[in-house]
């Protein structure tokens, strides 16, 4: 019978854990006052900023490749600062991404060819070329061998392949002896600190800090905390090299060494929740629990998944945890997941099985190897340890397209169709260029930014010699993220409605507006804003919604690149970006002027619902289940729930069935926020008042008050749409 | 019964569509909210909800001072005049000229103005009720049709009843009980459950409080109590105007419970909520042009919400607040 009960603290552990969130606080503040708000936009990274801290690379005439990569890496790593914390289980923490201490380039012979990037830049295209990792390591590789057998691991194969060039190798051996020098060095550190501290405990803890790490130079985990200190020093080199943040199914990852430790009488649970806060002390890698086995027979939750909640419960710091919801997941799994949400206003992300492991098969690939596709990314999944998936990488600008087809038919055939062609024509330009792009990423990412951390977790790179992008692993995936969904389909259901049906505008007048960015044309403005807009019931927005999607779908799946036909793999993902492109974009027919964001993946943009139908999280829930692209990528539903709402009975069991629903109707993430109006907007307002309220941007989570302005008034905007 | 074309096609008068309600009755449900009420109650919190007619709300504060209401108006009953140093419009409605036509608020793109009040044929709100299918399935919800009173529109009311029955939905109504009892025979067999307002237990007080008295209303509760009727009572507490009935409600309530047990089932109320009184129905009064009756009525504490929850378990009940 599996144990669901809550973790209750003993005082040490609670002590412990309240130490590690407040040192957090500090950690955080230092950062926001030395380097300033609005560099956390992407996550809440839990490195540990050394400002004082100096390095000086070598051989930056070509800083790219091998060899420069694998020299100045392991010396960053040996000489960087070694941070260790008493109240932590673990030791440990990266300091800032490597890029911050030495340039990281591309060889000018790899750069893509000019008219490729005019055409990213016409149509503000982030094409995915030369971007980083978004794959996933399997870390049951490492558990086994250590650091000593990923040595002895290389240097075997370079020997077994004898390669006429040994970079490769030569680079993967640097890496892991830097990363030992890196672990010897917190453990000698762990052994300063305990030799001055005055604590008993505290002195204990430090002490045996001191010799796990000792160990784990050579040596593979033995017991569960030492895997989650290798864990631990993963998520730093990784984060350090390449800002990675891909873990693993982390219940299962654990779950063996729980057990024999438990067996053995070495460990309560509550020292456990302590490992494991100290593991989310350490970083915020992204990982999942919970989830279907292979064969579909069975949903994996164990102890160790009540634990990481119970982890995440007591630490309150942001944290990167999915829930794999399938029909057979742990009932009570899913309720504690939400009654946390409602205690501590953000959690879990909850993945859902239907919509990425079906349509993730719908590319070709064996359901049961689609089960094994885990969200390891802010909106992403991947199968770790065996596929290179690069996504949420790309940003193809659909309403970008959409302002070019305006502009076509501004002196030729005026008419729906033309200019839903006219967009058709342009996306399809972006999608082509970012497959070129991708054909040049797969032959130049391995000699330029290898991705020398994953190679070591992946099964086939080190065997093969061979950068995980290109063919190290044996599924490689391409991902293409349409942006702007809604921007376009209500821009074409306004010109529908107020130009073509209701002739309350004519063309040359919806062109003079757009042009002058609506000033002087408020009413105009509002006229086409105020349609019924994409995601309320009988919208025209939705057909044009539909339309879009199956085009953009269908143009990234037709064919693979144009050189290595690689396959595409079609996503709705706009990370937080929707102000950063909207910034470049002109005035748009739904009402946006120019500058102003655009829609956020495939959702209803806020405010959506009026008249009979007010806001619901259902409509806006239907409206992205609809508009998902269908082949495993997800296009996340953000619903930010007012938690005095949920607070009364029936609650949690109307969300549990809201998420459920979502799932059967095609889903893919939910990220959920319950929240209290006057404490967002008192955080808005004044983010010091609430240093550690925690929010889920989309599939990230972060404190509000590390982010910028921009990215606080999309929770706001989300929340108080529907709240008047 | 069949959802015949015919049925399909009858009218009501509706304001308002909630999807993913937990508010009322079990499950996620859709709440339909239906226009027109045959009760006063004097702390009314749905103020557009009373006439039958559409009614127009005016929000100042969206005004851009377009002119564009003020050219439709067939009576003149915008008035728009510019006023101070700055020349601001200033926009005001002669509610006694107002006709309710609605036809300033196609005009209105602002949302200033805003029309509270459509008439919907029974396939448009059957529609929109199963498009929330799967929640339903997920959670044991439904659909909730309230009010306003949805019984004082029977035919609409029947019409979309039998339209969610023969969709499989489960099907709820939300009630005052101040209707005939032909009323209730007509959709007894359509409707699974009961929700059933009781808001104090002495005639006077309910006619002081609301217009009439209740006598129908605890005649029909019985009625549907023998029938077995699957209800949950709710009750409005409003500590200056009920407080006093919550003995006497509990007494009634009581009284038709044991006569439950006697008849040999298990109770006759699977519920008891008491929905404590709140002020969000004051900006709607605003809106509507009409003095606020429930000025000067104060919410009651969580302390005195959890007294009465309390005393209504205490007496048997299984109460919640709502």
């Amino acid at each position: 019978m599996l144990n669901t009960e809550r973790t209750v603290l003993r005082p040490i552990y609670a002590e412990r854990i309240n130490g590690l969130h407040d040192d957090k606080m500090a950690i955080n503040d230092f950062k926001l006052k030395t380097i300033g708000i609005g560099n956390f936009d992407f996550d809440d990274w839990g490195f540990v900023y050394f400002p004082d801290f100096k390095f000086e690379p070598i051989g930056t005439d070509k800083p790219y490749g091998y060899r420069y990569i694998g020299t100045n890496f392991r010396r960053f790593l040996e000489q960087m600062p070694k941070y260790v914390n008493r109240h932590s289980a673990l030791g440990g923490a990266w300091i800032k991404p490597i890029t911050d201490y030495m340039p990281i380039g591309w060889a000018p012979e790899d750069q893509p060819p000019e008219e490729l990037r005019a055409c990213w830049k016409k149509y503000d295209t982030y094409p995915g070329f030369g971007a980083m990792n978004h794959c996933a390591g399997d870390m049951t590789i490492g558990l086994k061998l250590g650091w000593g057998g990923l040595l002895e691991k290389i240097r075997y194969y370079r020997e077994l392949n004898n390669p006429s060039d040994t970079a490769f190798y030569d680079c993967e051996e640097d890496v892991v002896l830097g990363t030992q020098a890196y672990v010897a060095g917190i453990a000698a550190e762990a052994r300063r600190m305990a030799a001055e501290e005055s604590d008993p405990l505290y002195k204990q803890n430090l002490l045996e800090i001191a010799q796990m790490n000792e160990w784990l130079i050579y040596n593979p985990p033995r017991t569960l905390r030492e895997a989650c200190q290798f864990i631990a020093h993963f998520q730093s080199i990784d984060r350090t090299y390449y800002v990675g943040g891909a873990l693993d199914q982390l219940d299962e990852v654990l779950r063996p060494y729980y057990e024999r430790d438990k067996a053995a009488g070495l460990i309560e649970d509550d020292e456990v929740v302590w490992y494991l806060a100290s593991l989310f002390f350490n970083d915020t890698h992204y990982s999942q629990i919970a989830g279907l086995t292979p064969d579909g027979s069975r949903d994996m939750t164990s102890r160790m998944s009540f634990l990481i909640l119970d982890a995440m419960h007591y630490l309150r710091i942001p944290i990167n945890i999915a829930l794999r919801v399938s029909d057979l997941v742990h009932p009570e799994l899913l309720r504690r997941a939400l009654e946390y949400i409602l205690e501590d206003g953000t959690g879990v992300s909850f993945s859902l099985n239907k919509g990425i492991e079906e349509g993730y098969a719908r590319n070709g690939y064996p359901i049961q190897l689609a089960r094994q596709r885990i969200k390891v990314g802010c909106n992403w999944c991947a199968i770790p340890g065996r596929e290179y998936p690069l996504q949420d990488v790309t940003r193809a600008n659909m309403a970008m397209a959409f302002w070019h087809a305006l502009q076509d038919i501004r002196e030729g055939e005026r008419s729906l169709e033309k200019l839903f062609e006219r967009t058709c024509h342009h996306i399809k330009i972006i999608v082509d260029s970012i497959k070129e792009g991708y054909d040049l990423h797969y032959e130049c990412a391995g000699r330029n930014r290898p991705e020398v951390v994953y190679n070591l977790f992946m099964h086939g790179c080190i065997e093969r010699g061979l950068n995980c992008s290109e063919g190290g692993v044996d599924i490689l995936n391409f991902n293409i993220d349409g942006i702007g969904l809604a921007t376009v389909a209500d821009s074409f259901a306004a010109i529908e409605q107020r130009v073509v049906n209701e002739g309350r505008l004519t063309w040359d007048k919806l062109f003079e507006i757009l042009d002058a960015n609506y000033e002087g044309y408020e009413n105009e403005r509002l006229m086409l804003k105020n349609i019924s807009r994409f995601g309320a019931p009988d919208s025209p927005a939705r057909k044009w919604a539909l339309a879009l999607r199956d085009f953009f779908v269908s143009t990234c799946k037709e064919t693979g690149t144009p050189k290595y036909n690689l396959p595409i793999i079609p996503g709705l993902f706009s990370h937080g970006s929707i102000y950063e492109y909207g910034k470049r974009l002109p005035a748009t027919p739904n009402g946006r002027k120019a500058g102003e964001p655009i829609s956020h993946s495939s959702e209803p943009d806020p405010g959506f619902a009026t008249g009979l139908n007010t806001f619901s999280p259902t409509l806006k829930a239907t409206a992205v289940a609809e508009t998902q692209p269908g082949y495993g990528n997800s296009a996340p539903l953000h619903l930010d729930i007012d938690a005095d709402m949920l607070e009364k009975n029936g609650g949690i069991d109307a969300l549990v069935a809201l998420i459920h629903a979502h799932n059967h109707m095609g889903g893919t993430l939910i990220n959920l926020n319950c929240l209290n109006e006057r404490v967002l907007r008192e955080a808005h307002e004044d983010p010091s008042k609430h240093p550690d309220l925690v929010v889920r941007v989309t599939g990230y989570s972060a404190f509000f008050a590390s982010l910028s302005k921009a990215y606080r008034q999309q929770i706001i905007d989300r929340f108080l749409s529907k709240n008047g | 019964m069949k959802f015949t074309a015919e049925l399909a096609k009858t009218q009501g008068s509706i304001f308002n569509i909630q999807r993913f309600s937990i508010h009322d009755g079990p499950g996620a449900r859709t709440a339909v909210f239906f226009k027109g009420c045959n009760l006063r109650c004097r702390w009314c919190h749905n103020p557009e909800s009373i006439d039958f007619a559409p009614s127009l709300e005016f929000y100042p504060d969206k005004c851009i001072g377009c002119g564009a209401c003020f050219a439709v108006c067939p009576v003149s009953a915008h008035i728009i005049r510019a006023t101070g140093a700055d020349e601001q419009a200033i926009h005001t409605i002669d509610r006694s000229k107002c006709t309710r036509c609605l036809k300033c608020v196609e005009t209105c793109y602002a949302g200033a103005l805003a029309g509270v009040g459509q008439t919907v044929t029974a396939d448009y709100i059957v529609d929109n009720v199963k498009s929330e299918m799967p929640y339903y399935q997920h959670s044991g919800g439904g659909v909730t049709f309230s009010g306003g009173e949805c019984m004082a529109q029977p035919d609409f009311l029947y019409a979309v009843l039998v339209g969610c029955k023969e969709a499989g939905i489960h099907t709820a109504v939300d009630t005052a009980g101040n209707l005939p009892w032909s009323h209730f025979e007509r959709i007894l067999d359509l409707c699974d459950m009961v929700l059933y307002d009781m808001k104090a237990a002495s005639p006077k007080v309910h006619r002081a409080m609301t217009g009439v008295d209740n006598k129908l209303i605890i005649e029909n509760l019985r009625k549907l109590c023998k029938l077995g009727k699957r209800i949950w009572i709710r009750i409005p507490y409003i500590p200056d105007f009920n407080d006093g009935e919550i003995p006497g409600i509990a007494d009634i309530l009581c009284e038709i419970e044991a006569e439950a047990r006697e008849a040999g089932r298990k109770n006759a109320f699977e519920r008891v909520e008491l929905i404590p009184f709140h002020k969000l129905g004051a900006s709607k009064y605003e809106a509507l042009g009409i003095g606020d009756p429930t000025d000067g009525i104060k919410p009651p504490s969580d302390a005195e919400v959890a007294r009465v929850v309390e005393y209504l378990r205490e007496r048997g009940l299984d109460a919640y607040k709502s």
